[in-house]
C-alpha cells in the first residue's frame, strides 16, 4: 500500500483532469452508444465495483475472503423483498439492502476476524453457503424458487447506477490509505503482531475494511436484483461472483488503489469474449489464471510491468509481508 | 516509585518453565542490561511485559499499576515500546509511513496523518534513516530494518522501551551510533530494557546488568561484578570455566 | 421400543454412517494440513474424481466399486503426487493466501474441467447390493451405507497404523514437527512432502469411490466435501487421526439430527454453526495439536 507519490501538484492536478474527463465521457456514452455496448459497460462496471471493494478486505486488510457474495446476496435479496413487500421505491430499498448487509457484516466479521488467516477464509466462504441455504429455506425470500421484482423502466438507469459504484468503490480505495484507519490496515496486513505493539487494536479495523467491502457488494446485489428482475438462491450466492473478483484483484495487484479496476476491465473484457466462444471454459480460464498469477506473479500483472526488468518477488518477501 | 517492578513471573509453555519466577525492578532514566545464554527467558520475558504473552504466574506493575488483562495495543499506549528480535516491518508500506503508524496510534490526542507523518521524519532523522524515507520497507537491509523497529518504538513516545538484540549484525561504528541514540534516550527519562548479546553494547550502555539462565534470575547488580559472577561466567561458558573464575 | 425411541435411533445410525464418510474425506486433508501446512481446498475435487473414476468402471466395465477401489486410490496417489511435486511444492512455506489461492484455482480448474468433460448430469452407482439393508430391531441400515462407513474406518485406521508402525510414517511425523530438523537428519523432505500428499489424495479419492456407492456424483459435489473436511479438522483437531473420525462421526450426527428436527435442507448451516462455535471455544479441537501429525 504506498503512499500516492509524490508527484508535482501540475501532475496530481493533469491527474485529476484526466480522470473527470474520462468520467464525463463515460457519462454521455448511453447517449451515443449500442445497448449491446451500455450492457456490456454495465457488466465491467460491476466488477470494477466488485474488485475494488474486495481488495478493502483481500488486499488492504490481507483477509482472504472467500465469501463476499454472500452480501451481494444479501443485498439482492433485502432490495428484492422491500420492494415486493413493502413497495419501497428502489434507491430506498437499495441503501435499506447495504445497511442490512453492513450489519451482518460487523456482526459475523467481529466473530470471524479474530480467526487467522486461513480460519477465517474457509469460515468466510462457509458464511456464504449458509447465507444461501437460508435464502432458499425461508418463505420472505421464495425458497428456492426465487422472487421478482418490479420491472424497471428502460436499462440506462442500471448503466448509471453501476458507474456510480464503480466509482465509489474506486474512489474508496484511493482514499482510505490516506486516513489514519488505512494505516492501520497496512500494518495490521504486514504484521499483526507488529501492529499490536504499536498501538493498533486489529478487530476494529479489520471488522471495517470488511464492511466497506460488504456494502458494495450489497448494493451491487441490489442493483443486479432490479437488473435482472428474478433471483433464486443460487444466482446471487453465486460463488462466481467473489471468484472474479479476487481473481481480478490478484491480477491487478492486491492492495494497489487501481489495480483491481484494471484488473477487472481486462478481465470481464476477456470473459466477455471467452464466453462468446464457449461459456464452459469460462471458469477453466480463471482457474488456469489464478494458478499462473499465483505460481508466477503474485503480486499481480501492475507490479511485474512495474518492476520491467527486476526479477520475480522471491518467496521470502512473500512471506514477510503475507497474511496468515 | 519504580517504573517497572517484575514480581516472581513465571510463564509455562506446557512442562517448559521459560521464566521461572524472576523479579526484575527499573526505574526511569535506567539502561538495564538483560543477558544470559539462548533460550533463557529474555524474549519471553520481553514477550510477557509487552503484552504478547500473560504470565502463569506472579505480577507485573507498571508505573504504579498492575498490567492485568491489557493487551499488547493497550500496553503501547500506556507507554510500552519494544522492538522485535526478527525485525517485523509493515513491509509493503514506506519507511516514513511504517513510523507514523506509531506516531498515530499511540494514544494521545490524535495526532493527524500529516502531523505524524513530519513527527516520523523526526524520528527518522534521529535514528539516522531519513535517505530511507521513502522506501518501501520490505526492499530494506536488515541493519536499516533494526533502525526501523527503534524508530516505530521511539514514535510511541515510550517510557519503558524494550529493544530485543537491537544491535545484531551491526559493525562496530553503528553499535557506537546506536549505543549514543539509547543513551540519549534514557537521558530524557525513558527506562530502556536491553537484551543484547553485544557485550560492547551492554558494557557500554548499561549500568546495570540481569542474567537469566533456563529462566531464571541468576544475577542481578552492577556490570563488573556481574560479569565477574562465577554463575555468569559457568551459564555461558561451562562448568570448567565457572570453577576457575 | 416406542416410536420416538425408533426415529431416534434410526437418526443415530444414519449420522453414524454418514459420519464414516465424512471421516474417510477429512483424513487425508488433515494430513496435508498438518504435515505440509497446506490447507488444500481442491480436497473435495480429488474426491470428485475418485468418485467418478469408480462410475466408469462400473458403468463401462461392470466393476464393482469396492473392487476398484484399490485402483482408483493409486491413480489418486499419482495424480496427487504429480500435483504436489510440480504444482504445490513451488509454494511450501510461502504465506497461507498463496496456497490458498494456487489450491483454490487449482479446484477450479479440475471441478470445471471434470463439468467440460463430463457434463453436468448427476450419475450415480448402482452394485447388486444396492438395495439391501439390514435390519437391526426398528433400525434399518442400507447396505452400501454401512459397507461404506466400515470401509471409511478401516483405511483411516491403516493410516493410522501406517504413521506410526512404518518408517515413512515416522519420517512423515517427524517432518511434521519440524521441517529443517527432518531435513538435517537425512530426510528426504520434498519427497515426503510429496508422497504424503499422494497418500491424501489416495484416500480422497477412495473415500469417493466409497461415496458412489450412497451419493449422488457430479462435478460440483467436491466444495461440499471440503467444507466438511475442514469442519471435520477443526471439530477433531488437526494432525489427528482419531480426530478426523470422531470429528467426522459429530458431524455426521449433528447434520443427521438436524436436518430430522428443523428441516433437510440445513446441512451447510449446522456445519457453519459447528465450525464457528469450535473455533470460537476450542480452536485446537478435540484432540488436536498443532504441527503434529499421528495415529
Amino acid at each position: 500500500m504506498a503512499e500516492p507519490t509524490a508527484g508535482t501538484s501540475l501532475t496530481r492536478a493533469a491527474e485529476g483532469l484526466i480522470a473527470i474527463v474520462l468520467v464525463l465521457l463515460l457519462a454521455f456514452i448511453p447517449l451515443v452508444a449500442s445497448t449491446y455496448l451500455i450492457r456490456i459497460l454495465t457488466g465491467i462496471f460491476l466488477f470494477v465495483a466488485l474488485a475494488s471493494a474486495w481488495n478493502l478486505i483481500g488486499g488492504y486488510a490481507g483477509y482472504a475472503d472467500f465469501g463476499p457474495t454472500a452480501f451481494l446476496g444479501i443485498g439482492a435479496y433485502t432490495t428484492g423483498i422491500l420492494m415486493t413487500q413493502a413497495h419501497m421505491p428502489f434507491p430506498l430499498a437499495l441503501a435499506a439492502g447495504g445497511l442490512c448487509a453492513m450489519g451482518a457484516a460487523a456482526g459475523i466479521g467481529a466473530v470471524l476476524l479474530r480467526l487467522r488467516g486461513h480460519y477465517f477464509a474457509i469460515a468466510s466462504l462457509g458464511f456464504m453457503l449458509v447465507m444461501e441455504q437460508v435464502a432458499a429455506n425461508l418463505e420472505i425470500t421464495g425458497g428456492g424458487s426465487g422472487m421478482n421484482l418490479p420491472v424497471a423502466r428502460g436499462f440506462t438507469p442500471f448503466y448509471y447506477w453501476m458507474l456510480t459504484l464503480a466509482l465509489a468503490a474506486i474512489g474508496t480505495g484511493a482514499l482510505v490509505p490516506r486516513l489514519r484507519a488505512g494505516y492501520a490496515l497496512g500494518a495490521i496486513r504486514g504484521n499483526q503482531e507488529a501492529a499490536q505493539v504499536v498501538g493498533v487494536r486489529p478487530l476494529p479495523y479489520k471488522v471495517l475494511a470488511y464492511v466497506g467491502s460488504a456494502l458494495f457488494f450489497a448494493l451491487a446485489g441490489g442493483v443486479y436484483a432490479y437488473w435482472f428482475t428474478f433471483i433464486d438462491p443460487p444466482t446471487v450466492f453465486d460463488p462466481d461472483f467473489g471468484i472474479q473478483a479476487i481473481v481480478m484483484v490478484l491480477f491487478g495487484g492486491a492492495g494497489t488503489v487501481l489495480g483491481p479496476a484494471g484488473g477487472a476491465i481486462v478481465l470481464k473484457s476477456l470473459d466477455i469474449l471467452l464466453t462468446n466462444t464457449s461459456g464452459l471454459l469460462h471458469n477453466v480460464f480463471f482457474g488456469g489464471l489464478i494458478c499462473v498469477l499465483v505460481l508466477f506473479a503474485p503480486r499481480g500483472l501492475v507490479e511485474l510491468l512495474r518492476a520491467g526488468r527486476r526479477h520475480l518477488p522471491d518467496r521470502r518477501r512473500l512471506q514477510r509481508s503475507g497474511a496468515g | 516509585m519504580m517504573l517497572l517492578e517484575a514480581r516472581s513471573v513465571t510463564k509455562l509453555f506446557g512442562s517448559l518453565r521459560a521464566v521461572d519466577a524472576v523479579d526484575l525492578t527499573l526505574a526511569a532514566g535506567e539502561v538495564v542490561g538483560l543477558i544470559g545464554p539462548n533460550g533463557a527467558g529474555k524474549s519471553t520475558l520481553v514477550n510477557l511485559i509487552s503484552g504478547l504473552e500473560r504470565p502463569t504466574s506472579g505480577t507485573l506493575v507498571f508505573a504504579g499499576h498492575p498490567l492485568q488483562g491489557e493487551g499488547p495495543a493497550a500496553r503501547a499506549r500506556q507507554g510500552i515500546a519494544r522492538t522485535f528480535q526478527v525485525p517485523q516491518s509493515f513491509g509493503t508500506m514506506r519507511v516514513r509511513q511504517n513510523v507514523a503508524v506509531a506516531a498515530l496510534f499511540r494514544g494521545q490526542p490524535a495526532a493527524s496523518v500529516p502531523l505524524a507523518l513530519r513527527e516520523a521524519d523526526e524520528v527518522l532523522e534521529f535514528v539516522g534513516l531519513t535517505a530511507k524515507a521513502d522506501a518501501v520497507a520490505e526492499t530494506l537491509t536488515t541493519p536499516d530494518l533494526r533502525r526501523l523497529e527503534l524508530a516505530k518504538a521511539l514514535a510511541l513516545r515510550p517510557r519503558l522501551l524494550l529493544l530485543d538484540e537491537v544491535m545484531a549484525g551491526l559493525t562496530p561504528a553503528e553499535v557506537d551510533g546506536l549505543i549514543a541514540v539509547v543513551r540519549d534516550v534514557g537521558a530524557r527519562g525513558v527506562g530502556v530494557l536491553v537484551i543484547e548479546h553485544v557485550l560492547r553494547a551492554v558494557m557500554g550502555l548499561c549500568g546495570r546488568i540481569v542474567v537469566l539462565h533456563h529462566g531464571q534470575k541468576i544475577a542481578d547488580g552492577a556490570r563488573a561484578e556481574v560479569v565477574a559472577n562465577p554463575a555468569v561466567i559457568q551459564a555461558y561458558l561451562g562448568v570448567p570455566y565457572g570453577a576457575a573464575a | 421400543m416406542g416410536i420416538g425411541t425408533q426415529i431416534v435411533l434410526q437418526d443415530a445410525v444414519n449420522g453414524l454412517l454418514l459420519g464414516g464418510v465424512y471421516a474417510a474425506v477429512a483424513v487425508g486433508f488433515s494430513l496435508v494440513w498438518g504435515v505440509l501446512n497446506v490447507v488444500n481446498l481442491a480436497h473435495g475435487a480429488l474426491v470428485m474424481l475418485g468418485a467418478y473414476a469408480t462410475y466408469w468402471f462400473a458403468a463401462s466395465g461392470h466393476l464393482d466399486p469396492l473392487a476398484t477401489l484399490p485402483v482408483v486410490g493409486y491413480a489418486l496417489f499419482l495424480f496427487g503426487y504429480g500435483l504436489q511435486r510440480f504444482v504445490i511444492n513451488r509454494v511450501i512455506g510461502t504465506s497461507f493466501l498463496v496456497t490458498f489461492l494456487l489450491t483454490f484455482g487449482l479446484q477450479l480448474l479440475i471441478t470445471n474441467l471434470a463439468l467440460a468433460w463430463w457434463t453436468a448430469d448427476v450419475r450415480s452407482v448402482t452394485t447388486a447390493y444396492s438395495g439391501w439393508a439390514l435390519t437391526v430391531g426398528a433400525v434399518v441400515v442400507p447396505a452400501v451405507r454401512l459397507v461404506g462407513a466400515g470401509a471409511a474406518v478401516l483405511m483411516a485406521a491403516a493410516l493410522a497404523a501406517i504413521m506410526r508402525w512404518t518408517q515413512f510414517g515416522m519420517a512423515v511425523q517427524a517432518t511434521a514437527l519440524d521441517r529443517e530438523a527432518a531435513r538435517l537428519m537425512g530426510i528426504p523432505v520434498a519427497r515426503i512432502y510429496a508422497r504424503t500428499f499422494a497418500l491424501a489424495a489416495a484416500t480422497a479419492g477412495m473415500a469417493g469411490g466409497l461415496i458412489s456407492l450412497s451419493f449422488p456424483i457430479f462435478p460440483a459435489m467436491g466444495t461440499g466435501y471440503t467444507l466438511v473436511a475442514f469442519v471435520v479438522c477443526v471439530l477433531g483437531g488437526l494432525g489427528s487421526v482419531a480426530g478426523a473420525v470422531v470429528g467426522g462421526f459429530l458431524l455426521g450426527l449433528a447434520q443427521t439430527f438436524a436436518s430430522a428436527w428443523v428441516g433437510p435442507n440445513y446441512n451447510n448451516i449446522v456445519a457453519f454453526s459447528a465450525l464457528i462455535l469450535m473455533l470460537v471455544v476450542r480452536p485446537a479441537g478435540l484432540f488436536g495439536r498443532a504441527g503434529h501429525f499421528r495415529g
